[in-house]
This record gives structure tokens, C-alpha cells and sequence, in this order.
């Protein structure tokens, strides 16, 4: 109920204040277009760079104004960008937030401002801002789902991330959720399980080398955490001639992983569409500015699942696992190019490649 | 001739126990015998340890031949495998170390090279020369070591001639590499590398010398064991100076002629993977033999990787200690003062030394990126530490002056032993992290004890 | 002075060298002629020992010029130093601690075999006949000189300036670190030496060791030379008012330090 009153305070403030600024300003009258703008964590990623380009395409297209801020990886330099946002009266701001505690008091200026928040990719816990991600614990999942699907049982190895690093248990959780039952009835065997100091392929080689030694190479699927991890697995797989008959799985994408899925060595890489998550929190955010009510946006759905189970609005994307038979996705996106995706392949063997 | 191994001891204590007076004779460290020690009592106990995990915390003294995983000549040869990178870069680091230097960014240096011949085969030569092209690994060595070079040429230049301490130097190398390393992919996976360059990480059965070709490496070695000691003596005879007792060279001949053999044996008697072994059959229309494929008695031998690590260990010790350039690192780390006053080059030396780091961490960043057949901006990330740590295993002292490059090796294989020896068993990497830490600290505690003693 | 004289060995002229704006060596001149031994005398601090590194080339001049044979010297590191002959023994000894008493020896200077290898058995033969000159009980040749005796250490670093067919030959307080014993034998080789026509700058603070050995002394303060002589016409009571009053006596030839008489 709260939550609505605030919303709607909100929403005529910034009409009140979308007006006064078109009274005052002396720049060209840009009457029906929200600004919207997004405040980044840091530039130096070059992921960004795609979620921008998909933001800006749709909120352009809306005939709204893009706004964007950089906080060079610092958190103090944020608050300030996002104060500075908001004397500039936008009407939406999605915040990829450096630090998710230190931005609260941030996001709190804002939501007096009368303007909406965003949480865009990382998570703050707010109850009136709208979190945007893609569906972490869906990745383990579907990892798991598809390793499955290749070897529904026998010995499996499970190379996790780093030990530091909340996302590797997080994941792990949801690729057991799936193998629970296969595990419980014996027809999966947990053979190897260990951490990945920094995520780092040479480790993950070296695990997966001494996996094989112990197991004398009876080592039927490998759960990897992600595409760079996977990469060390396969070599390591292929010191044996095991590479392309263990199934091994991955995620992020990663150019190099999407040709290893068309050469057949690795199962599968979950890939997380940043341009979709960029179109969908764009989206939202245009129709936030034009007024609309969060519920009514689609796919919204409560969300408690953050640090200190603060309940918020999200919109959860479901990663995209790529496969051999799916391959024609990502090169049909343009993340990859077909040369690039299906190089060493031979002719005929895999659909999307020729 | 006879009278002259009385003449040399002649100035010693008359009475010398006989275990004092063999390692005189023999020339032996005794704290390279302490570190073989605790490299045994490594191997053995995580073979024991392993069994008895396996066994379900007991040790039935019949069965331990069946279980174990630690000593089995598959894990020796992955040890060695993994150990070569490590043991390529700790050479380096002795001597940096002795020279009263640091080189904190060997790891980042490695990253960074590593994507840079990733880099140069992957997207330039290979769309240029075409991917079946044999110049590909040529050139993508000579990149790398060229870019080692440049490099570590830059560290030295930094600290020998502006003046800057080399701690901040490659502090500030660590960062910057690693960052120019992401900056050159974007945080993309290069791959595949060239299928020749592979070769050089021992993963592709191309990348295995053999059964007879290491057999006769072997064999080469015992030789050259046997004429270092001939013209040793011819040497010494020459000037007419005191020569080491007949059984002391029997005995150097025999213990480092069992080590080059035995290694030979441990590495033969991992026999090829039978999927490779089928794979090579097919190939090649041999019949595949009733018992499977370990019938058609093809042995791993020894790995590219381990040679290379090989010969830069022979290299390197062989710049140490004969020529100009390794005496006045010693001398630069025993007194730079009284170096400078002699009249050596110092601040050339220093160059040149960080330059050889550079080379040396490129020749890392090939095995490394090759056995791994991909190129990241992580890869090798780190690493500095466990350079570091396996020189200072290795009995390098970190106040400078002293430290060997065959110590540093052994050191290196120290370190990897216990790492993927507990990997193996599965230890919690947490635990892993812990014994590590404190198996660094404690051989350091135990070396300064030995010095205090000798002193 | 006179003109039958030969021509001096080594004559430093004007030279000065400053230290952050300190003057440690303030227009002092000094000359040295074949088979003389000359004691440079001064308290610590007074600029000898600095002097001296601006001959050996460890340190660099600001001014003032160096004249070899009469001839012009380029000295601007101890590379160039050694070239002209210049030997220096350093009160620190200047040895590397951790190699043996061959290497120390023929440090920078090292014996290489054809292959352009160190011949290390051609280095430890020439060792063992240069120190079986200057110490014929020294046997640890394998040995770290880190582990010798003050005395042993000592004869290794003469060894080192003698070895190379030294002519002019700095000893910066080469017997502080020595037993009488051993204090002797520097004083025979250094007449030895003397026998040989090398001439020797002996640093010291010691005015008995240097009336004992030297022919002429001459005598800093503050960066400058107070007076130079020989040691027949002075007394030592006379050298020490030089040393601390810097008081000119008249059978020396005052310098720019002398107290104005």
C-alpha cells in the first residue's frame, strides 16, 4: 500500500518536475521525453559497453533522453554521480551498484527524490526499487539439466569456482537440486568436488588431471562452474582421448567455449543474453518513467532471496544454456561470428555450422 | 697423486667423523639431502594417507599395493608436468633473489605474454598464414620470448638505472601487466592455440619423447655425469691440485646416474591412455592386442615440458656458476659495494638479470598457455608467490648471496607435490591453503636453524 | 720542485667534491712519485678517506683535475681506475662475502677459458701462488671468505691489489683489523712493494704506523690539505698539531687548511 502512495507522489513530482525544468530550460523542447540514466559501477568491462548499447536502442527509440555516469569503481564517486542524476531531475535511474550496502543511502536520496530506482544486474536490497537480473540459481540448474540429459548416470566430477566467491555455492546449490535425485538413488556418484582459487583454468587442469589419476579416468560427466574453468577440464580430459565422449559443462559464453560446444568437446555454456537483460531493464525503465505501475510490467514477480531477505519487485531472465543444437543463437544474435563459432569444425556435423 | 687428498684435509681438525668427512669429499649440500628427505617423507606419506582414506581409515599392510594413488608413475609424471612452469621461473628468481632483488610480477608478466602469443596465433598468423601453417609456433615462441624479454628489460631498466627499489618496480608490473593483459582480450578465452605450439605444454600424445628416446636420455645424462668428472680431474690435475677420493666420484656417478634411470623408468612405466592408445592404433592399422590397448607397450616417457624445464635448469646453473655474468650476480648479492669498487657493471647486471626473469617467465607463459591450449587473462595470475615460495623452499636466502638453482627446482616440485598431492586425496582447498602457508614458513624456520648451526 | 726530479706518479690538483653542499674535499692538491709511500693523515670526517675514492673512482670529482705520468687522467669509475694501474684496498676490505678467496680476487677481472667460460682452475692455481706469497699458511680456497679470519681476509684483498701489476696502490687503513703479527707483515709488504717501485697512498689514523712506513705525509682537515712534508723534518708532536689544529710546522709546505700563522 505504501509502496503505491510513494510511486504515485513520485510519479507527479517528476511530472511537476519534468514541466518546470521545460519552463525553465532554454534548450530545445524535448517535452514528451523522460530522461533516463544509468549510473555503472565501472566502464573498464567491456560487457557493459553491450548492456549500454541495448539500453540506449530502447530507450531512444521510446523518444526518451539516455543519461549515463561512471563511477570508475568507487563507491563515494557513485553517490556523488547519483546525486549529481538527480539535480539533473531524470526520471528513471538504473544503478549497477559498485557496492550493495554502501549504495542504500544513495538509492534512499533518490526514492525522496520522488524517482525510480533500478537495481540492474547487482543486487541492493530496497523494497521500492526493481531488481533486473538474470536467474543465478536457474544457471546451476540448467548446467546440471544438460549434463544430465548427456549422462544420466555414472561418476561425476564437479569443479567448482572460487571458495571466496558467494556466486560458486550459489550455483553449486542449484546443480544439486537437479542431480538430487540421481544422487540419492546412487545413479550418480559424486567422485570430485573442489573449489577453484580464482576461478583460474590452469587450476581447474590440474584438478581435473589429478581426478582422472585418482579415478584411473572412470570419470563419466564434469560439472564446471564456467567456460574459463572448462577450458583447463577439456585439456585435461583430452591428455586422456577422453575430450568430446565426457560430457563437460560451462557458462558465460565465452567465444572459446562456444567453438569447443560446436567441436563437441564441451556439453554446453549457459549464456547470459547482456543484451536482453539490457532491452529488458530498459524497457522497464521507460515504462516506469512514463508512469506505469511495477506490477503491471511483465514478468515482475516478488523476490527475497538477497543477503537480508528483503522482499522487492524483480524481473528474472532465464539464462540461455547453449548446446550444439542451439548453437544457431548465439551466432543469430551476433555474439559470435559463424567463422569464429564453428573454426575446426568438419563440414556437416553440426547443424549451425554447415 | 695418492698424497693429495691428505694435503687438502690436512688443515682440518685431525679427528672428523666419517659422515662429515663423506660429505666433504663428496662436495654434497646437506640441506639439498634435507630437502630430498622431506620430499620423500612427502610422496610417502600422501600415498599412505591416500590408502588409508581409501581403505575407510585403516591401513591393511596387505592391500596398500593396490590402492595407492600418489606413488603411481601417472601422478609422478602429471607432478613433473605440472611442476615444469613453476621450476622454469623459480630459476630466474634465485638469482634475482640473491642479487637482493624481488620480482613481484612474474605472474602478471606471465598472463600477459601468455595472451599475447594467444593473440598473435590466434588472430593474426593464423588468418594470415593459414591455421596448418608450421611457422605459427615459431613465431608464437619468438613473440613471447621477444616480449619476455622486452619486459623484463623494462623491470631492469627501472630498477638498475631510475633507481626505483624492485619491490615497487614489479609491485607496480603485477598491476599493470595483469591489466594489460585483460585490456588485450577483453577478458576472452584465446583458443585453440596452434597444434604445434601445443606440443611444447606435453598434453597431445605428439608431446611425449617415449619409451626409447628417454631410455637414451638417460643414458646420455650417466655420460655426461662421466665426463664432467674426467675432465674435472684432467683440470685439476693440470694444476697439480688436490683431487677428490676415487670413491667419493664412484659414488656421484652412481647416485646421479640411479636419479637420470630411475626417472627414465618412472615416466616409461606410465603407459599411453588407452583411449590414445586405441585412437593411435586406428590410425596407424595396428591391431589392437586381446589384453587392450596398454598391450601395445607405448610408454609416455619423458614430456616436452619437463625437458624444457630440464635444460633451462642446465642452462641456467651453467650461467650461474661459469660464466662472468652468474659470478657477479653472487658477487652483486654478497656485497654490491664491493662489487661496483671491482669494477663490474652492476646496474648492466641487474639489467641483463631481469631481462633473463622476463625470458624465463615467457618460456613459463608457452608451456603454461600450451598445456592448457588456451590463453586468458588469468592464467598464471599469482603464480609469483609460488615462484617466490619454492625459491625460498629451495634454501635462497632472501637477505641475497646465497641460493642455488637446483634447490629452487626442488623446491618448485616440493610445492606442486604437496598441492596436487592434496587435490588428489581431496583435501578441502581451504585446509590445502593452510598447509601450504605453513609448510613454506616452517622450511624457512628449519633452514635458518641449519645456517645458525653451521655458522 | 726540482726539476731532476722524475715526474710524480699520480698529482691530484684543486680537487673538490661536495656532498649535498657539504665541501668533503675543498681544493686539495696531492701528488705521489714512483716507490714513495706517502701517509695521508686527518681525523674522520676530515675528507682522506673521500680524497682517495675520487682516485680509486668510486666517487666522482666536482672540480680539479688528475694527471697520470703527467698526463691527463679520465677517471670516472673504478673500471677506469684499474686501467691506470690504481689499486685500492678499502678499510671495509670490499670483498663479496659469499664467493671464495679466487673469486674475490679476480673479481671483475676473471681468467676465462677459450670458451669464454670462467676457468676457475686456472683462477684458484694463480690464488693459491699470489697468497702463498702473502700468506703462506691460507689453505681455505673452497671456502666463502664470510668464514676467514680478519687477517686471512686482509691478504685476500692485497692479494687482489697486488695480483693485477699494480703502479699506484691506495691502502686505506689496511691494519686496523689486524693482530700485531699480521700488522708486521703488511709493513714488510709494503716495503716490498715500495722495493718494487709501486707507489703507495697509506690512509691512516694511526701517526706510528705511518712514521714507520711512509716517506712523506701529508695532512687534511675540514676538506682541506693543511701540509704535506717529509717525515724527517717533522716530529710526530708537530703532525699531530697539523692533524688538530691544522698548525703549519715549518718542515712542511702548507696547504689551503693551514691556520694563517
Amino acid at each position: 500500500m505504501k509502496s503505491i502512495k510513494t510511486l504515485l507522489a513520485g510519479a507527479a513530482l517528476s511530472a511537476l518536475a519534468g514541466a518546470l525544468t521545460v519552463g525553465v530550460s532554454t534548450a530545445p523542447a524535448e517535452a514528451a521525453g523522460k530522461k533516463i540514466a544509468v549510473s555503472w559501477k565501472t566502464f573498464q568491462e567491456e560487457r557493459w559497453k553491450t548492456d549500454e548499447k541495448a539500453i540506449k536502442a530502447v530507450v531512444e527509440a521510446a523518444g526518451d533522453t539516455y543519461i549515463s555516469a561512471d563511477a570508475q569503481g568507487s563507491a563515494s564517486k557513485q553517490a556523488s554521480d547519483i546525486e549529481g542524476l538527480i539535480t539533473q531531475k531524470v526520471d528513471v535511474i538504473l544503478v549497477v551498484a559498485y557496492d550493495s550496502d554502501a549504495i542504500l543511502p544513495s538509492i534512499k536520496k533518490i526514492n525522496d527524490a520522488g524517482l525510480k530506482a533500478i537495481a540492474y544486474d547487482v543486487q541492493f536490497e530496497d523494497p521500492n526499487a526493481l531488481y533486473i537480473t538474470f536467474d543465478n540459481i536457474g544457471v546451476g540448474r540448467l548446467m546440471a539439466k544438460e549434463i544430465v540429459k548427456a549422462k544420466p548416470a555414472g561418476n561425476y566430477a564437479f569443479i567448482k569456482g572460487d571458495k571466496g566467491d558467494p556466486n560458486a555455492t550459489f550455483l553449486f546449490s542449484g546443480i544439486t537440486e537437479v542431480l538430487k535425485d540421481g544422487m540419492d538413488s546412487g545413479k550418480i556418484k559424486n567422485v570430485c568436488e573442489t573449489f577453484t582459487d580464482g576461478w583460474k583454468p590452469d587450476n581447474a587442469q590440474k584438478e581435473m588431471e589429478q581426478c582422472l589419476t585418482k579415478q584411473k579416468n572412470k570419470v563419466d560427466a564434469v560439472v564446471s562452474e564456467n567456460d574459463g574453468m572448462a577450458s583447463g577440464v577439456v585439456a585435461a580430459l583430452k591428455a586422456q582421448g577422453l575430450a568430446g565422449s565426457v560430457p563437460v559443462s560451462g557458462q558465460d559464453g565465452d567465444l572459446a567455449a562456444i567453438n569447443r560446444v560446436a567441436l563437441g568437446t564441451q556439453t554446453v555454456s549457459i549464456w547470459k543474453d547482456s543484451r536482453a537483460l539490457g532491452k529488458a531493464a530498459a524497457e522497464a525503465a521507460v515504462a516506469l518513467a512514463d508512469g506505469k505501475a511495477v506490477a503491471s510490467i511483465p514478468g515482475v514477480a516478488k523476490f527475497n532471496k538477497g543477503k537480508k531477505g528483503v522482499e522487492m519487485n524483480a524481473i528474472l531472465l532465464a539464462p540461455t544454456p547453449i548446446t550444439r543444437d542451439t548453437l544457431n543463437l548465439v551466432i543469430d544474435a551476433g555474439w559470435i561470428t559463424k567463422d569464429k563459432a564453428c573454426a575446426g569444425v568438419k563440414a556437416g556435423s553440426v547443424k549451425s555450422c554447415g | 697423486m695418492s698424497a693429495a687428498p691428505e694435503a687438502s684435509t690436512a688443515h682440518l681438525v685431525a679427528v672428523e667423523s666419517p659422515s662429515k668427512r663423506f660429505f666433504r669429499a663428496t662436495e654434497i649440500d646437506t640441506r639439498l639431502l634435507g630437502m630430498v628427505g622431506a620430499l620423500i617423507l612427502i610422496w610417502v606419506g600422501m600415498d599412505l594417507i591416500g590408502v588409508w582414506k581409501d581403505q575407510g581409515f585403516t591401513l591393511n599392510p596387505l592391500a596398500i599395493w593396490d590402492n595407492h594413488s600418489f606413488l603411481t608413475p601417472r601422478n609422478l609424471w602429471n607432478l613433473l608436468v605440472q611442476t615444469s612452469a613453476i621450476a622454469v621461473m623459480s630459476t630466474g628468481m634465485v638469482l634475482i633473489i640473491v642479487m637482493r632483488h624481488i620480482d613481484l610480477s612474474v605472474g602478471s608478466m606471465l598472463s600477459f605474454i601468455g595472451v599475447i602469443t594467444g593473440v598473435a596465433q590466434v588472430y593474426w598468423l593464423s588468418p594470415w598464414l593459414g591455421s596448418e601453417s608450421p611457422v605459427i609456433w615459431i613465431v608464437g615462441i619468438l613473440v613471447a620470448l621477444g616480449a619476455g624479454a622486452l619486459l623484463g628489460a623494462f623491470n631492469g631498466f627501472l630498477v638498475a638505472y631510475a633507481g626505483i627499489p624492485s619491490f615497487i618496480v614489479t609491485l607496480g608490473g603485477l598491476i599493470v601487466y595483469s591489466g594489460a593483459a585483460w585490456w588485450v582480450i577483453r577478458g576472452e578465452t584465446v583458443a585453440p592455440m596452434d597444434a604445434n605450439f601445443e606440443l611444447i605444454g606435453g598434453t597431445p600424445s605428439g608431446a611425449w619423447i617415449g619409451g626409447k628416446a628417454s631410455w637414451a636420455l638417460a643414458a646420455f645424462i650417466c655420460l655426461a655425469i662421466v665426463v664432467g668428472i674426467f675432465t674435472n680431474r684432467s683440470a685439476r690435475a693440470r694444476f697439480k691440485f688436490p683431487q677428490r677420493p676415487i670413491w667419493a666420484e664412484v659414488f656421484l656417478l652412481v647416485v646421479g646416474c640411479a636419479v637420470a634411470l630411475g626417472t627414465a623408468w618412472v615416466v616409461n612405466a606410465y603407459p599411453w591412455p588407452a583411449k590414445v592408445a586405441e585412437a593411435y592404433a586406428a590410425e596407424h592399422k595396428i591391431p589392437i592386442p586381446p589384453d587392450g590397448a596398454d598391450g601395445l607397450g607405448l610408454a609416455h616417457g619423458f614430456a616436452i615440458p619437463m625437458l624444457i624445464a630440464l635444460a633451462v635448469g642446465v642452462i641456467m646453473t651453467f650461467m650461474a656458476t661459469r660464466t662472468r655474468f652468474g659470478r657477479y650476480v653472487y658477487a652483486i648479492g654478497g656485497n654490491p659495494e664491493a662489487a661496483e669498487l671491482a669494477g663490474v657493471n652492476t646496474r648492466f647486471i641487474t639489467l641483463l638479470m631481469f631481462m633473463t626473469m622476463g625470458i624465463l617467465t615467457a618460456v613459463s607463459a608457452c608451456i603454461t598457455s600450451a598445456r592448457l591450449d588456451a590463453a586468458t587473462n588469468s592464467l598464471g595470475q599469482t603464480n609469483e608467490l609460488y615462484v617466490i615460495a619454492a625459491t625460498v623452499i629451495g634454501g635462497t636466502s632472501l637477505a641475497g648471496g646465497v641460493g642455488t638453482i637446483y634447490g629452487a627446482m626442488l623446491g618448485a616440485l616440493v610445492m606442486q607435490s604437496l598441492q596436487s598431492g592434496m587435490t588428489l586425496l581431496n583435501f578441502d582447498s581451504a585446509v590445502k591453503d593452510v598447509i601450504v602457508g605453513s609448510v613454506l614458513v616452517f622450511a624457512v624456520w628449519v633452514d635458518q636453524i641449519y645456517r645458525r648451526r653451521q655458522a | 720542485m726540482d726539476a731532476a726530479k722524475p715526474l710524480p706518479l699520480v698529482e691530484m690538483k684543486d680537487v673538490s667534491i661536495a656532498f649535498g653542499g657539504i665541501k668533503a674535499v675543498d681544493h686539495a692538491s696531492i701528488d705521489l712519485y714512483p716507490g714513495e709511500v706517502v701517509g695521508l693523515l686527518g681525523h674522520n670526517g676530515a675528507g682522506k678517506s673521500t680524497l682517495i675514492k675520487v682516485l680509486s673512482g668510486a666517487y666522482k670529482r666536482d672540480g680539479g683535475t688528475i694527471l697520470i705520468n703527467g698526463e691527463e687522467a679520465h677517471i670516472g669509475n673504478p673500471r677506469d681506475a684499474k686501467r691506470y694501474g690504481i689499486e685500492t684496498i678499502y678499510q671495509t676490505l670490499a670483498l663479496a662475502d659469499n664467493v671464495d678467496a679466487a673469486a674475490n680476487l679476480f673479481l671483475g677481472r676473471e681468467l676465462r677459458t677459450r670458451w669464454g667460460t670462467l676457468d676457475d682452475v686456472a683462477m684458484e692455481a694463480q690464488a693459491r701462488r699470489v697468497m702463498g706469497r702473502l700468506n703462506p699458511n691460507f689453505r681455505r680456497f673452497k671456502d666463502p671468505v664470510k668464514s676467514l679470519s680478519g687477517g686471512q681476509r686482509q691478504s685476500v684483498a692485497i692479494a687482489r691489489a697486488i695480483h693485477f701489476n699494480a703502479r699506484i696502490l691506495i691502502m686505506d687503513e689496511p691494519t686496523a683489523a689486524l693482530g700485531p703479527q699480521e700488522t708486521k707483515q703488511v709493513g714488510d709488504l709494503i716495503k716490498q712493494l715500495k722495493a718494487e717501485g709501486i707507489g703507495i697512498f697509506l690512509i691512516s689514523h694511526d701517526i706510528h704506523d705511518v712514521f714507520d712506513l711512509a716517506d712523506r705525509v701529508a695532512v687534511m682537515k675540514n676538506g682541506q690539505v693543511v701540509g704535506s712534508g717529509p717525515v724527517t723534518a717533522m716530529t710526530k708532536d708537530e703532525v699531530l698539531g697539523m692533524i688538530i689544529l691544522g698548525k703549519c710546522p715549518p718542515g712542511a709546505t702548507p696547504g689551503p687548511g693551514a691556520m694563517a700563522a
